[in-house]
């Protein structure tokens, strides 16, 4: 039992892990992504196909993650270039790209909401021989597929990335200050569309991950609000790597859990509330956390 | 004293504001038919006729034009204190359930009694689900947008769990309360139509607002409030009172939405509730540009797209998602070009 | 003025003019920075500083006259121009990225890197050490932007300019926002970079620190350059009478006749957004039927003091009273009905609001007495004639009072904002620059204003950095430096003429 469901916590945490990452270099250069679970959404449904039709799940992780970045550009401009208000472009977009979605679903494959097709290229599982022996360290470790360990690679890599390279730099003073970024000669509204795009490639790629590495089919619900559950992680995650990905975590936790636990008397939709409310309380502590310092005169 | 348009800008220019949106994301809708093999403007005259052609049509236009006055006029009470309140999906909700939870079990209640006293349950719950958003946001100064959406999900999980538990109804496998008593539900007003006395609440409340915002203290004070927050503390005002009092206002409006809707058209509270009124309600504020009249001309186009697809798709094989694109691209354009200098301010600095 | 065969000056204005619509804010400016040295420019607030700095680092274009960089004439495009010629300035707001750590601000935007892209941290910190070291000042440049001391973070603006390859570097009123221990390092820092042959050009308005740091001083009034002398050849005295010029008093003004007290600060202290104490200790009462002006350099603690009687600003301790009843810890809301009205400084962004029509912004505040509205319910024929009939007495010239208030001009706008705060009987008028950007005639007319209600028994405290304004309408004036009061002195009494050295800290040490 306890190995199902660190086994299900880990699956159901990569794409949770891999949108927040996203979310949060986005954040971090000064745009908050309400669009994100639109951006899933259409990595799960050309994910799908493209790993259908051409039988390769690389070329659809690709697909998928080109998908993503293409709304997360068209997202970007609008708010970057046109000045429109971030959250309502994201709400937009949520509603617009889930219309599309069911309108092209049955433009094309005359099906409601769902699709089903033949020769899903799915993701590999990778075992890990020795380790897939031993138990809870096999459940977690050994059985999942190659995206989920990029997930997970992406952690360090993106704490690295903000930390030390040029461009991360520069991404964190178009969002921490954007008039000084301009005052000093960069771009920060160009540095807030790429970081836009890659929060696009990442949340596609996530999406993708639903639908050919978990169930092998696409249906309008498949994201069930990830997107969103990926902007409370990086909020409770306050912008760093390592709490975003443990919150996703606990996320993915709440998720096996609640699978598990259906049908046991456990109001599973309580927990499902969790993620949302562990937000409304990080903010509220931070804005405390901040009067008081403002009232100490620091 | 002045609303919102000054005379120098006359009539024409508010109108091109709220249709130049609405025009783009129909011409942008309009190339996806086309792609899709579909020719626009027939699609387009077959939408005007199903929804505007005859009076049976308009009824029902009008009849889902109604959960979204509502909800837009939530949205713009705040907006108009200068409050991003995006938590009125959620206030449906809340107020939808709780209305409907009286109006099954309180059925003892004498009929004049019971169904204002369920309207007034659903209106008082999305007003207190607007609380804590309201007091942190003017206390703390901590950000509603994100607040009040996490709201929305917490509502939504929340009213499941209702649904599915304890207020299941006996026999029911379908995450379903029981039907209201026949006396807690909204009189139709054009049977068969599903228009409802519902729609006349949302008018009265419509035009309440526009006297409000014109002839009243709080009206004024709001407004200003809205405009410039500096300027409204430097003049008097109790600000952070004002924007608790606006969102408590806001939820209370939203609560009602949901409300009307379980007494009006679904007759008790089922999982899945609204199909997005609150959210449609930000495009309708959005497009109405806080306006009365505005409001009510962004609803019913609304209204017309959603009753008008439904009955298209019997018709023809345009699917009715064309009219989730059109009013998802409605929102972008809405405050991409035409977007209001607060608004623009707001993410500027 | 220097002859033809002296060498060129690092950097030279030659007859700059800018105009601003009415207002001449640089005046055929002719001054020359010589290479290695700290010039300073001072001058009291509207004596043209600010534009003139913003031309010689490119942020603005002169209308006439010419900018000389080493002799040649220049004309930049904007900043980064000027930067291309070694000229970086330091803003009074620090462009610095919170959330980055010291060394990353310094190297931002031109980061030692690898050819993947990596940050060198080591040639950085090389860098930042080597810097530190020439500079003579050490640093933790692993320390967060917003952990450092505000002394820190000016110190690694003017590093970051070296870092960028600049050597004449202008600082807009640096000292403004330090405290005197600091206010010496970063003179000796100053003296350092100068010793390492760069150029210094250093505004302000301390006189002090100016005979301490500077080579050659260059006093602007009016938008004109007073006189540029050598600093051994001054004197303090000397460059306060240069900047403060004649001071004129107002015959005309009635001598008045004080009531009871109606506004009392008792030993308040206050902080300013950042946390820093601004006002100290500071107690003042004025009367009814008497005009308290308060006379002190920008940034001396009238901000504060102006929250701190409005009750728009918190304070750390003391006494506010309004008529008679305590009123410390009302908020502006609870100490408008006590008598308090209030005149922003701020009239765009404060004073008015902009978007909403002349008969809102002429009402506002008044709107909720019974005269205007009842159970809530607003009396909009009564608001009119009241409003039509105010507007006609303030002279606001307005094809309506229903367009919005931002189609008026300054000065009618101002009229506006003094209208409202004047009407409804108000007991004391807290009133800040009262004038700041109106015409000559509306000028005369506001000051009207304030002297009719006075003699009407109304109590005002004035805040402007009008100097003769200050002189000219107030019965008593308080001297404030460093957020204490320095001074007292009464209208047509010889100590007029010592109110501008007491405003420059010349009569107590701060």
């Amino acid at each position: 039992m306890i190995d199902h469901v660190l086994h299900a916590a880990v699956l159901m945490t990569t794409p949770v892990l891999l949108a927040a990452l996203g979310g949060l270099v986005n954040r971090i250069a000064g745009l908050v992504n309400i669009g994100l679970d639109s951006m899933m959404l259409a990595g799960a449904l050309v994910g799908l196909i493209v790993a259908a039709y051409t039988g390769s799940w690389m070329v659809a992780l690709a697909a998928a993650a080109v998908a993503g970045g293409v709304l997360g550009l068209l997202m970007s401009l609008a708010i970057t270039r046109l000045n429109a208000n971030e959250i309502i472009v994201g709400l937009g977009f949520t509603i617009a790209v889930a219309g599309l979605v069911r309108f092209f679903l049955k433009s094309a494959y005359g099906s409601s909401g769902t699709l089903s097709l033949p020769d899903v290229a799915p993701l590999p599982r990778i075992t890990i021989p020795v380790a897939a022996d031993i138990p809870v360290v096999g459940a977690v470790l050994s059985g999942h597929d190659p995206l989920t360990w990029v997930a997970w690679l992406m952690v360090p890599l993106t704490a690295w990335f903000l930390a030390r390279t040029r461009i991360g730099l520069r991404l964190r003073a178009a969002g921490g200050a954007p008039q000084a970024a301009r005052a000093l000669g960069l771009d920060p509204l160009a540095l807030r569309d790429a970081s836009t795009v890659f929060a696009g490639l990442m949340a596609g790629l996530g999406g993708a991950y639903l639908s050919i590495g978990v169930v092998g089919i696409f249906n309008e619900g498949i994201t069930a609000g990830r997107g969103f559950i990926a902007l409370a992680a990086f909020y409770f995650g306050n912008n760093g790597p390592w709490p975003t990905a443990l919150c996703a975590l606990l996320f993915g936790l709440f998720d096996a859990l609640q699978i598990r636990l259906q049908g046991h008397g456990v109001p599973t939709e309580i927990v499902q509330t969790l993620p949302y409310v562990m937000v409304v309380v990080v903010l509220t502590a931070m804005a405390h956390a901040v009067r008081r310092r403002r009232a100490k005169g620091g | 004293m002045t609303s919102a348009a000054s005379p120098s800008s006359g009539l024409w220019q508010p109108a091109a504001a709220m249709a130049a949106p609405f025009l783009a994301a129909l011409a942008m809708a309009g190339v996806l038919l086309a792609v899709a093999g579909h020719n626009p403007f027939d699609v387009y005259g077959l939408l005007a006729v199903e929804s505007f052609g005859n009076i049976k049509r308009i009824t029902a236009t009008l009849a889902a034009a109604t959960p979204l006055i509502l909800t837009g006029l939530a949205i713009a009470v705040a907006f108009r204190a200068g409050v991003f309140n995006v938590g009125i999906e959620g206030c449906v909700y809340v107020g939808g359930l709780t209305a409907a939870f009286v109006g099954f079990t309180a059925t003892a209640l004498p009929a004049a009694v019971l169904l204002p006293f369920s309207l007034a349950a659903g209106l008082v719950a999305g007003s207190l689900w607007m609380l804590i958003p309201g007091v942190l946001k003017a206390r703390l100064g901590v950000d509603e947008v994100v607040t009040t959406l996490m709201f929305n999900f917490i509502a939504i999980s929340l009213a499941a769990y209702l649904v599915n538990g304890p207020l299941l109804a006996p026999g029911s496998a379908n995450s379903a309360t029981p039907m209201v008593a026949d006396t807690a539900r909204l009189p139709r007003l054009a049977p068969p139509s599903t228009l409802n006395a519902g729609f006349l609440i949302a008018i009265a409340l419509l035009v309440l607002y526009g006297l409000w915002g014109r002839h009243t203290a709080l009206g004024l004070e709001t407004r200003l409030a809205g405009l410039n927050a500096r300027f409204a503390a430097a003049a008097g005002f109790n600000v952070p009172l004002l924007v608790i009092k606006m969102m408590l206002l806001s939820g209370a409006i939203g609560g009602l939405a949901g409300a009307v809707h379980a007494l009006g058209n679904v007759g008790r509270f089922v999982t899945g509730f609204s199909p997005g009124y609150g959210f449609t309600g930000i495009a309708v504020a959005l497009l109405g540009r806080n306006s009365a009249v505005g409001i009510f001309l962004a609803a019913v186009f609304f209204g017309a797209l959603a009753t008008a697809g439904a009955t298209i798709q019997l018709f023809s094989d345009v699917p009715i998602e064309i009219v989730s694109v059109v009013q998802g691209m409605v929102m972008i354009f809405a405050v991409a070009q035409f977007g209001w200098p607060r608004l623009r301010r707001r993410f500027a600095s | 003025m220097a002859g033809p065969s002296a060498p060129a000056a690092r950097l030279e204005a030659r007859g700059i003019g800018r105009r601003f619509g009415a207002v001449i804010a640089n005046d055929s400016i002719d001054m020359r920075i010589e290479r290695g040295t700290v010039h300073a420019i001072v001058g009291g607030n509207g004596a043209g500083k600010s534009t003139l700095m913003r031309i010689l680092h490119g942020m603005d274009r002169p209308d006439a006259g010419t900018v000389l960089v080493d002799g040649t004439p220049t004309s930049f495009s904007g900043p980064a121009a000027a930067f291309a010629q070694g000229i970086g300035m330091v803003h009074q707001e620090f462009m610095l990225v919170p959330g980055l750590t010291l060394l990353e601000n310094l190297v931002l935007a031109h980061e030692p890197t690898d050819r993947f892209g990596r940050i060198d941290v080591a040639a950085a910190q090389d860098a930042g050490h080597a810097l530190a070291r020439q500079a003579g000042v050490s640093l933790d440049w692993s320390m967060m932007i917003e952990d450092a001391p505000i002394h820190v973070r000016q110190i690694l603006e003017i590093l970051r300019l070296l870092y960028r390859g600049a050597d004449a570097l202008i600082l807009d009123e640096p000292t403004a926002v330090l405290a005197p221990a600091q206010v010496k390092d970063l003179i000796a820092l100053l003296r350092k970079l100068r010793d390492d042959g760069c150029t210094v050009v250093f505004v302000s308005h301390k006189l002090d620190e100016i005979l301490a740091v500077a080579d050659t001083v260059t006093v602007l009034r009016s938008g004109k350059v007073v006189a540029t002398k050598p600093v051994a050849q001054t004197t303090k005295a000397m460059l306060a009478e240069m900047m403060i010029g004649q001071v004129l008093t107002n015959p005309t003004a009635r001598p008045s006749t004080p009531g009871k007290p109606v506004l009392e600060v008792a030993r308040v202290t206050a902080r300013d957004g950042r946390g820093h104490v601004r006002v100290r200790d500071l107690s003042m009462t004025v009367h009814a039927g008497e005009i308290v002006g308060i006379a002190g350099v920008a940034g001396n603690g009238q901000d504060e003091i102006a929250a701190a009687v409005t009750g728009l600003g918190a304070i750390d301790a003391g006494t506010i009273r309004i008529a008679g009843r305590d009123a410390t810890h009302q908020p502006l809301s609870g100490r408008r009905p006590l008598g308090l009205s209030y005149l922003s400084p701020d009239r765009a962004g404060e004073g008015l609001c902009l978007e909403a029509s002349i008969a809102e912004n002429t009402i506002a505040s008044r709107h909720r007495r019974s005269a205007f509205c009842r159970h809530g319910v607003l009396k909009r024929s009564a608001i009119r004639r009241h409003v039509e009939s105010l507007l006609d007495r303030y002279g606001v010239r307005r094809a309506s009072a229903h367009l919005p208030v931002a189609s008026l001009s300054g000065g009618n706008q101002q009229r506006v904002a003094v209208a409202r705060e004047l009407d409804g009987g108000p007991s004391v008028l807290v009133a800040c620059q009262p004038t700041r950007g109106v015409d000559i005639r509306g000028i005369a007319f506001i000051h009207q204003c304030l002297l009719d209600f006075r003699d009407r028994g109304g109590a005002v405290l004035l805040l402007s950095e009008e100097l003769d304004e200050v002189i000219a309408l107030s019965d008593r004036i308080l001297v404030l430096y460093g957020g204490r009061i320095t001074g007292e002195v009464t209208r047509g009494s010889s100590g007029i003429d010592e109110i501008g050295s007491l405003m420059l800290g010349g009569g107590q040490s701060p």
